[in-house]
């Protein structure tokens, strides 16, 4: 019996294949990203699995032409559930001589390459660094070319049409690009006519000036003789419902509203612009009739003050920023932490140290939000998984600070942030209230007494007659919350607050493991990685390797049963996308010798990588 | 500021705290908690509605002594506090407590934004042109020259002028008091508590530890008048004991007459806190000795939405826009499609992993093949696959088939085993010669009625065919199955590994 054959080709001569990586590349104004964008979600409605990975410049418009200036968005598509980006495109849509220098690495032997012929003149290949057109010079002999001239083919198509600026036409020229994508890919353009008709309904001829260079492109695949290879993606099997594409970011928005309005209370949101945290303020802004406040500071500290004001006003507060900006807030979070006041903190994480790369992932901030603080400062820390899981985790991150009136850090990474994928919509009554009950009753109100199970503290809101009350950041008594340097108040409430933390681990699941319950690996990892990690792991036991996946959400505490599950393996191997802080923990808590697996490069696991550490593990 | 509501009378003593004041003996914040606690019940609001916060500093202490709601913060932040504070319940009544060195110091970019916003807060600001609780250093009011335990030689710096930075930074409320002109300071509070917007009031507060006597020219009853300007909205600015002094306005700056010899009050600069341009309260604001007289009192006092009101008010536009929220609608509201029921998608604890179906669950499970069979054929057994075995096709039946059907379909093709499976053609049960033997022969049963559904294994344990064929030895060592379903991914039976199959395989590796 012969394996499912991974490729075949259909009666329309268009190779059917189970998942394709296609990478558009391009100046930063070139709207990589909104062609990158709809392909994607255009594929989503057809039925695939996508996954999408920008890879953006820090700056903003660096020069056009040059290697600084390239923009990439990549998106797999697939007939299977994925869950990273792909590793290597099969198709690189390169715009000029830079976008195809800085990617034509990536792409293997057998690629599919469309250049923009017309922006490979010979300023353009000078600022990119060639001697020579590597269109002309058979240096690109084993990739399948397509050499294309885009932007006359796409300003020909336009002429016929009176009242549009060059600078409009130029803009445009993306849409001719994106047409002949769909054509190779064997995808209708209709859902991007009808999200062009509603993105530019105001203005009629803009409309149709995108349709007209988009349907150009289709019609020109078709049309001409330079492509023999198309390409179809079955549809993935998925849970069946209603879905739609979200990012790391509106997922997270989305997560905070729902969690504020399951709470019953109105969610206030202070935050100073940072990349890439600031799209979670611009997203949330956009939600007042959520009663959704938002508070653009003057500085991560006011952020973060501000949120603390809000918490203590009786909001449900939350902040968000990345690590530079965690790190101006710490003093204030330590704050937070002993008013004993609920709160998300979102921490969307960049390459560091310093301003590092704002606009690449890093999950370097691990031991920085678990230890970064002066004090003993024991802070509980959840990470989002997935773009779609940022929903959940934030739901998550803000009943734990609601249970346990405690600041919650709530992890994520530039990577998430910025990457889209399918999301099941939930049915909104289908999500748990999170009860919320403040404090009333004026009768020997103490405002640290303690919830006896969870050790939380009252939540005693002003505007509640006989309860005022002073909080603040000096050292205090417990339950009276006085002003106390007696030196068994202090260690009393430094355990306490430690103790209130290390109780969260009676309240969340149990670590789960996927693969064997036992045997020769387990790997180990949290955040973003998770896709890249669980693609090398499910390939490793199809190979009927011994190896386990255990994918940590809960970083402090800790899940109960971590410790015994680490034991049950020969080895345990933690990929990080930092120096090794995961795995830091693990050795400091646990009683074994984790490997560690760093990766600091600003871009995120290759599951090719993943996959070749497990097998020199287990070769070894 | 906040709506009064019908309260019970209160009394200053309602505004004291249980709490100890633990300000040095003489220093001048005593006498601002004094005024500020007695005219706290003149204001007509619940006191559960009123909020105190503070940053770090001596002045910083103050929240601890109101019988209010407070907050004793970090140095510097209050006004960012009290911001989210008002933004999440505009109807409280917010006071910012600070000093030189919390409030235009390590706080100075808040203090700029929380004014130019216009947040309705009051900010007091006591200057007493000193670090106190840190015990003596100088502070951005500390005069240029000044010697401190951190200046021994004399300050460097410029210092602050804290009326001018508040107008400089669009501030609605601007006013000055001293500590111990008690009646003038209770004046300023109320007038700072009923302004709608930021109320920034700055106090000349006695540090008499470390910097004693710095405002005497200001509050000593012998040269008070004689060194201050009472501003008064609308009147002519006249000072001086014997009030024959007055600020004239020459050009575009001020100097001092005395009256008569023919300059009246008329000739004089008229006060209007209300004037729509800052430049009259910035030409003021510079006034001071040696040339001139200190002006007391209230700047400027304009009108300007507040900050928490506009967000309010675009709240109540978006709800009436786009309707209140509704988490249905914002989940949709953008491109969405539906996958429908039979997609072919099997839920995840439904799913057959080889990995774990192999995985034993417990350690004596695993049988130790490395000693029996050699490297070469334990390779084989591990990197073949399923698929490369010759395997029949599964027999397939429903639940519903009956007991009779099922035995003489597997007497006429001599079979061991039956699969059943669903609507879908998915796998849902297993019914074996083994099953005859345990289930049927015992007991009393039509054989007509009885169905294979009742009788099957249900959700039996399945490999994929890309699985090694070593998992299927595991399986039947490990658990004693003699038949185990091939499924592809949608969990359709495609074959069907038998005891026999395997030791066929088995029988060609050794030859």
């Amino acid at each position: 019996m012969a394996e499912t054959p991974a490729e075949a080709t259909d009666d329309e001569g268009i190779e059917v294949v189970e998942s394709i990586a296609v990478r558009f590349a391009g100046d930063s104004g070139d709207g990589s990203q909104i062609i990158g964008n709809e392909f994607a979600n255009t594929s989503a409605i057809l039925g695939n699995d996508i996954s999408t990975l920008p890879d953006y410049p820090a700056e903003i418009r660096a020069p056009a032409g040059t290697l600084p200036g390239v923009s990439a968005f990549q998106v797999n598509l697939s007939s299977e559930e994925i869950y990273t980006p792909g590793d290597e495109p099969q198709v690189l849509v390169a715009m000029n001589p830079a976008a195809l220098k800085a990617n034509i690495d990536d792409l293997p032997p057998g690629g599919v390459l469309i250049a923009n012929t017309d922006n490979f003149t010979r300023n353009n290949l000078r600022k990119a660094g060639y001697d020579q057109d590597p269109l002309g010079d058979g240096s690109l002999s084993s990739y399948r070319v397509a050499k294309i001239p885009l932007t006359t083919l796409h300003k020909e198509a336009l002429k016929h049409l009176d009242g549009l600026s060059n600078r409009q036409i130029d803009i445009m020229k993306n849409m001719f690009c994106l047409g002949l994508v769909y054509w190779i890919f064997d995808r209708p353009i209709e859902p991007t006519i009808r999200m062009i008709e509603k993105k530019f309904a105001a203005n009629p001829l803009v409309v149709e000036g995108n349709t007209t260079t988009m349907k150009a492109g289709y019609n020109f695949g078709e049309t001409t003789e330079q492509f023999q290879y198309r390409y179809r993606v079955t549809k993935a099997p998925v849970e069946p419902g209603t879905y739609r594409t979200v990012n790391g970011a509106q997922a997270a928005a989305l997560g905070l509203v729902t969690a504020a309005t399951k709470a019953g209370l109105t969610l206030f949101y202070g935050s100073y612009p940072i990349t890439p945290a600031s799209s979670l303020l611009e997203e949330l802004a956009s939600l007042k009739n959520f009663d959704v406040r938002t508070f653009q500071a003057e500085d991560e500290i006011a952020a973060m003050g501000s949120t603390i004001g809000a918490a203590f006003g009786g909001a449900l507060a939350a902040t968000g920023t990345s690590g530079p900006g965690i790190a101006l807030k710490s003093e204030a979070i330590n704050l937070a932490l002993v008013l004993e006041l609920p709160m998300v903190i979102c921490n969307f994480q960049r390459g560091g140290p310093s301003t590092g790369l704002p606009t690449k992932a890093e999950q370097s901030d691990l031991l920085q939000c678990m230890y970064g603080r002066n004090g003993e400062s024991p802070m509980i820390l959840v990470a989002a998984q997935s773009p779609a899981d940022c929903f959940d985790t934030a739901i998550e991150a803000a009943r734990l600070a609601i249970e346990t009136m405690s600041p919650v850090f709530f992890m994520s990474d530039g990577y998430l942030v910025f990457s889209s994928e399918p999301w099941r919509i939930p049915d909104p009554d289908s999500i748990p209230e999170i009860p919320v009950t403040p404090w009333t009753n004026p009768n020997d109100f103490q405002p640290y007494s303690r919830n006896p199970d969870t050790l939380a503290r009252p939540w005693a809101l002003p505007g509640t007659p006989g309860l005022e009350h002073r909080v603040g950041g000096l050292a205090k008594q417990d339950g009276t919350g006085n002003v106390s340097y007696d030196p068994n108040d202090h260690q009393h409430m430094v355990g306490t607050l430690q103790e209130k933390v290390d109780r969260v681990a009676d309240r969340i699941p149990e670590q789960s493991v996927d693969g064997p319950e036992w045997g020769d690996l387990l790997v180990v990892g949290w955040g973003s990685t998770y896709g890249a990690i669980r693609s090398a792991v499910q390939r490793s036991q199809q190979k009927g390797q011994k190896v386990a996946f255990a994918h940590v959400r809960y970083l402090n505490p800790f899940p109960r049963n971590l410790g015994d599950i680490l034991l049950k393996y020969d080895k345990v191997l933690v990929p990080e996308l930092n120096g090794g802080q995961l795995a830091h923990l693990l050795d400091a808590k646990y009683p074994l010798k984790v490997i560690s697996y760093p990766k600091i490069q600003g871009q995120p696991f290759r599951i090719s990588e993943i996959t070749a550490k497990i097998d020199e593990l287990l070769d070894s | 500021m906040t709506e009064v509501t019908a309260a019970p009378q209160l009394t200053r003593k309602d505004f004291v705290s249980d709490q100890e004041v633990r300000w040095c003996p003489g220093c001048g914040d005593y006498a601002i908690l004094a005024q500020m606690q007695r005219i706290m019940p003149e204001l007509g609001i619940p006191k559960e509605k009123i909020v105190f916060v503070s940053g770090i500093g001596c002045s910083s202490r103050f929240p601890y002594y109101m019988d209010t709601y407070g907050i004793h913060s970090i140095h510097g932040r209050a006004p960012t506090l009290a911001t989210g504070l008002k933004v999440a319940n505009p109807d409280l009544a917010v006071w910012v407590i600070t000093g030189d060195g919390d409030g235009l110091s390590i706080g100075g970019n808040h203090m700029l934004h929380v004014l130019r916003r216009n947040v309705d807060l009051n900010i007091v600001l006591f200057n007493n042109r000193i670090y106190g609780l840190t015990k003596g250093q100088y502070s951005p009011t500390s005069k240029p020259g000044h010697v401190t335990k951190s200046s021994p030689m004399g300050s460097v710096e410029q210092s602050f002028n804290p009326i001018s930075v508040a107008i400089g930074a669009e501030a609605t409320f601007v006013a000055r008091s001293a500590d111990r002109n008690t009646k003038h300071l209770a004046d300023i509070l109320t007038k700072a508590a009923a302004h709608k917007g930021t109320s920034f009031v700055e106090i000349y507060q006695n540090c008499n530890i470390y910097n004693d006597g710095e405002w005497l020219h200001v509050t000593e009853a012998d040269v008070k008048d004689d060194n201050t300007l009472i501003l008064e909205d609308g009147e002519p600015m006249i000072f001086g004991k014997d009030r024959d002094r007055g600020i004239r306005l020459n050009g575009l700056y001020p100097e001092v007459v005395q009256l008569g010899n023919g300059t009246t009050e008329k000739d004089l600069l008229v006060h209007d806190e209300q004037a729509e341009g800052p430049e009259l309260a910035y030409l003021l604001s510079r006034l001071g000795p040696p040339e001139f007289p200190v002006p007391l009192g209230v700047f400027r006092s304009i009108e300007r939405p507040t900050y928490e009101a506009q967000l309010a008010d675009q709240g109540r536009r978006a709800r009436e826009e786009r309707g209140d929220g509704d988490l249905a609608t914002l989940f949709h509201a953008t491109d969405t499609w539906i996958v429908p029921e039979d997609s072919g998608w099997i839920p995840p604890e439904q799913r057959r992993d080889v990995s774990t179906e192999v995985s034993p669950s417990t350690p004596d499970y695993t049988p130790d093949i490395h000693h029996e069979v050699e490297q070469s054929e334990l390779q084989a057994l591990m990197e073949k696959r399923i698929a490369t075995l010759d395997l029949p096709e599964p027999a397939c039946v429903k639940a519903e088939t009956t007991l009779a059907e099922a035995i003489e379909l597997m007497q006429d093709r001599n079979l061991g085993c039956l699969l059943v499976t669903d609507d879908s053609d998915r796998i849902e049960g297993i019914f074996a010669q083994g099953d005859i033997f345990s289930q049927v022969a015992r007991r009393e049963m039509d054989m007509d009625t009885t169905t294979v559904g009742s009788l099957m294994t249900s959700d039996p344990t399945t490999l994929s065919r890309s699985a090694p064929i070593g998992h299927v030895l595991h399986m039947m060592a490990g658990h004693g199955f003699r038949h185990i379903p091939i499924v592809n991914g949608d969990g359709k039976p495609v074959a069907l590994a038998s005891f026999k199959s395997i030791l066929g395989f088995l029988g060609d590796l050794l030859k």
